[in-house]
């Protein structure tokens, strides 16, 4: 079932990926970089949550900077 | 400059709008009544002096750097690598709101109306949408909240006109029984809704008219007060305070309570449409400013190439944003009200201080002469 997913997510990205890459003009080096970086990101970032469903995100990160703070509007 | 399209200042207006009540007009109402009680009508009022403060803040900058967003001129301001940083602050909440807003529409959507459908495939479809709106630029953004603000307008209306028959206006007595404490706790969480306003640093740029956005910025601001202060007198007139407090999504309960001579029923449909198209448009509106300040914050020439690949991040960073409903509007009520404000109005407010120091000791030429070497 997994390896289905992950199937189906690497579809998306190469679809994302054929659609995109012919618009950008042969001189946008690095358009076509951060494209990459990005689209390379979102896949890894879908099938690590495939795995592991609990990784924790920007939410928790933000929580442990402000936990000080977490009890005064506490009801 | 990357955006070449060109939006109104009332377009502008009608973005803040519909950007803030979005969200605000379901969830908030709940919340507020936890705190305010029966005073739950006078939060708004005291939140949206944090949205006067931060139009103010936004309009001020504007002046200084014309022609720039927030992520350009903070590097301007503060320096190549300090300016970076805070850069990155900026787009890290703006993603982050972005995700939530996502997994937001996703919750309501999955627990109200269609239970059977995998989340993923209703935040992936409002993604996708919003993908082929911010691809066409902010023009299409503008205009498509000019035509959804008077349909958002009257559905809110007819929905509280409806309501007449049934509400008790002695919900609200005795008014500020404890002072006025438990209403300004209660602005917490509207204050940092007003706060988001500081997303129009990303659009004052492209404004036809500049010299009025100032003004369609306020009065935007008073509009949403307004609203969210009406919204929330329907809510108690209606239930009451300790009733209100216990509903997640009051407007929902209260429109499925609209029954007149058994034939105008089940009229959540009518919330589901304000819900479905203000989050259309606010998501649109993040997903925008996200891509144009990375775009931005990179120094590339074009955003479009990075539409597609953050829509893909936000849908399954939708999933990321929380474990679960409680523990998101856990986060949203306790830690969203520092946090929000904090980067949206406090950080902007320093820099103001800081551009306005800078003014009076390097004199007024030298921003002139860098605006016009900007590249």
């Amino acid at each position: 079932m997994n390896l289905g997913a992950v199937i189906g997510i690497t579809g998306i990205v190469i679809f994302i990926s054929l659609y995109e890459w012919p618009k950008m003009g042969p001189t946008q080096k690095k358009e076509k970089a951060s494209f990459i970086t990005f689209t390379a990101l979102g896949w890894i970032l879908a099938v690590l949550l495939l795995f592991i469903p609990d990784l924790p995100g920007p939410t928790q990160l933000v929580r442990a900077i402000f936990k000080p703070l977490e009890k005064i509007l506490e009801r | 400059m990357i955006e070449k399209g060109k939006i109104s200042a009332f377009q502008m207006a009608s973005l803040i709008y519909l950007w803030v009540l979005a969200t605000a007009v379901l969830t908030i109402p709940g919340i507020t009544a936890k705190f305010a009680e029966r005073d739950m009508w006078l939060s708004p009022i005291f939140g949206s002096l944090i949205g006067f403060l931060t139009v103010f803040i936004m309009c001020q900058l504007h002046k200084y750097y014309p022609n720039q967003t927030i992520i350009q001129y903070s590097e301007r301001i503060l320096g190549k690598i300090p300016g970076k940083a805070m850069g990155f602050i900026f787009l890290f909440l703006i993603f982050h709101s972005d995700i939530l807003i996502v997994r937001d529409y996703g919750e309501l959507i999955a627990t109200a109306f269609l239970t059977k459908t995998p989340l993923m495939v209703i935040m992936g479809s409002l993604v996708l949408i919003c993908a082929f709106t911010v691809r066409s630029g902010l023009e299409a953004v503008g205009r498509t909240a000019n035509v959804i603000l008077p349909l958002y307008i009257f559905l809110l209306v007819l929905i509280m006109v409806l309501l007449i028959k049934d509400m008790y206006p002695k919900h609200m007595l005795p008014m500020m029984e404890n002072g006025l404490l438990p209403p300004l706790m209660g602005a917490a969480l509207p204050q940092t809704w007003f706060s988001q306003s500081f997303l129009i640093s990303m659009l004052l740029p492209f404004l036809r008219d500049p010299e009025n956005g100032m003004k369609w910025g306020m009065f935007s601001i008073l509009a949403i007060t307004l609203t969210l202060m009406a919204t929330n007198l329907t809510i108690l007139f209606l239930y009451g305070a300790k009733t209100t407090a216990d509903i997640t999504y009051p407007l929902m309960s209260a429109a499925r309570h609209i029954s007149i001579a058994h034939f105008f029923e089940h009229l959540e449909a009518m919330v589901m449409a304000i819900w479905v198209t203000g989050i259309f448009i606010k998501l649109s509106l993040f997903y925008y400013v996200l891509v144009l300040g990375i775009a931005q914050w990179l120094n590339l020439s074009d955003y479009k190439q990075l539409v597609l690949p953050f829509g893909f991040i936000s849908a399954v960073g939708g999933l990321w944003a929380a474990p679960s409903l409680q523990d998101m509007n856990h986060f949203l009520t306790n830690i969203y009200p520092f946090y929000g404000t904090l980067i949206s109005t406090v950080f902007p407010g320093l820099m103001l201080i800081v551009a306005v120091i800078r003014k009076k000791l390097m004199g007024a030429d030298e921003d002139c002469s860098l605006a016009d070497n900007r590249t």
